[in-house]
């Protein structure tokens, strides 16, 4: 053996007895995103919830009976409607009521004694938090209520609607003037 | 036996014994040559280099919820081999919102189990579900010395809690898969 045999293999025992080389790997990252989306269903009734209101007409909820047909005073209603929905971060709730009670549509104002348009009360839940929207019919004008929601939320966006038996912008049980009453009332989920 | 050849023998022997014997004229030999090939395993090269799993969009944005078509290309290590018996195991880390910390609300989840394969080494994949955690699928192991390619996939993914859930927004997710070649015992 020559000297320079014996230093070659001296060389390679060392290399065999390192870790290094008995082991090899490979590391892989696995990447994707999710971005911020909010979505909302069309609107639906809870069973039973119905009281003096007809059904749900696409989005048109109607009244069945607005007023009483022997004093002419508004008659209570009330009705549980549900948007299923989904915001995948923080958002805002906001419920926005375009006339700030039903009034009516023909005309303006109303003779002296009669009322043209009835308040109502929209109660919301929506995951962790609850709102109201009063339309209170003191003036016609947008009313919203902003609601911050500071965490993702999947579910159902419930507003409970409520019209009070006797309720105008009058006073309370005056007469309403003959037309047909509405209101739109938005619901939106948007950024923060 | 030159002159030369002597005097290296003589260093040779000095080294290994520890004995000062040198002499002026001696015959060396037989000397036995020995040799070690080294146990030795290596993964090879990534083909095309990139070593990430780009996914894109993880969930169908009409409804929050994980795509189900979700997929991306498999990755090749080409020239892997082992000189001697092998085993090759495979371990993943479910992807995970890396932003958001903190447990998710009701009805969301923040976490994508999947499951990861590398294939072509051995005859069963090894395979490793986040989902279930190592198995005795993870790791596989080969007698013989090989070489080729190993194939690594992912798949089967499935939201992290229940397919109800939907997943909260967060502009990265991250998971890992790790392929390791070892020498066998």
């Amino acid at each position: 053996m020559t000297l320079r045999t014996a230093v070659l293999s001296a060389a390679a025992m060392l290399a065999a007895s390192g870790a290094a080389s008995a082991q090899s790997t490979q590391a892989f990252n696995v990447v994707g995103t999710i971005p911020s989306i909010c979505a909302m269903e069309e609107p639906t009734l809870a069973d039973g919830s119905l009281i003096n209101f007809r059904g749900l007409n696409g989005t048109t909820l109607e009244v069945d009976q607005l007023t009483d047909p022997s004093t002419l005073t508004t008659r209570a209603a009330s009705a549980s409607v549900s948007f299923a929905a989904v915001c995948s971060f923080p958002h805002n709730l906001v419920v926005e009521s375009e006339s700030n009670g039903l009034w009516r549509n023909a005309g303006s104002g109303a003779p002296s004694g009669f009322a043209d348009g009835v308040p109502y009360l929209a109660q919301l839940a929506w995951g962790p938090v609850n709102g109201n929207l009063v339309a209170d019919a003191s003036a016609r004008r947008a009313n919203q209520v902003t609601i911050g929601v500071d965490e993702a939320v999947s579910g159902e966006i419930v507003v409970d609607l409520e019209i009070q038996a006797g309720a105008s912008n009058l006073r309370s049980n005056a007469p309403l003037i003959a037309g047909t009453y509405q209101d739109t009332l938005r619901i939106t989920v948007e950024p923060q | 036996m030159t002159r030369l050849s002597a005097a290296l023998a003589a260093f040779l022997w000095t080294a290994c014994a520890g004995v000062s014997a040198a002499q002026e004229e001696s015959q060396a030999g037989p000397v036995p040559v020995t040799g070690n090939a080294p146990i030795f395993c290596t993964v090879g090269s990534l083909q095309g280099g990139g070593e990430v799993f780009d996914l894109g969009v993880l969930v169908d944005l009409s409804t929050g919820l994980l795509l189900p078509s979700l997929s991306a290309p498999p990755k090749t290590l080409t020239g892997a081999f082992c000189n001697t018996g092998s085993m090759i195991a495979i371990s993943a880390t479910p992807i995970s919102a890396q932003t958001l910390t903190g447990t998710p609300s009701g009805g969301y989840s923040n976490e994508i189990d999947f499951t990861a394969t590398a294939s072509g080494w051995t005859q069963a994949p090894a395979s490793f579900s986040t989902a279930t955690g190592a198995t005795a699928q993870s790791s596989q192991t080969r007698g013989d010395a090989f070489s080729g390619d190993i194939v690594v996939d992912i798949g089967t993914f499935s939201t992290s809690g229940g397919s109800a859930l939907r997943l909260v927004a967060d502009p990265v997710y991250q998971g890992s898969v790790t392929v390791t070649l070892t020498i066998a015992n």
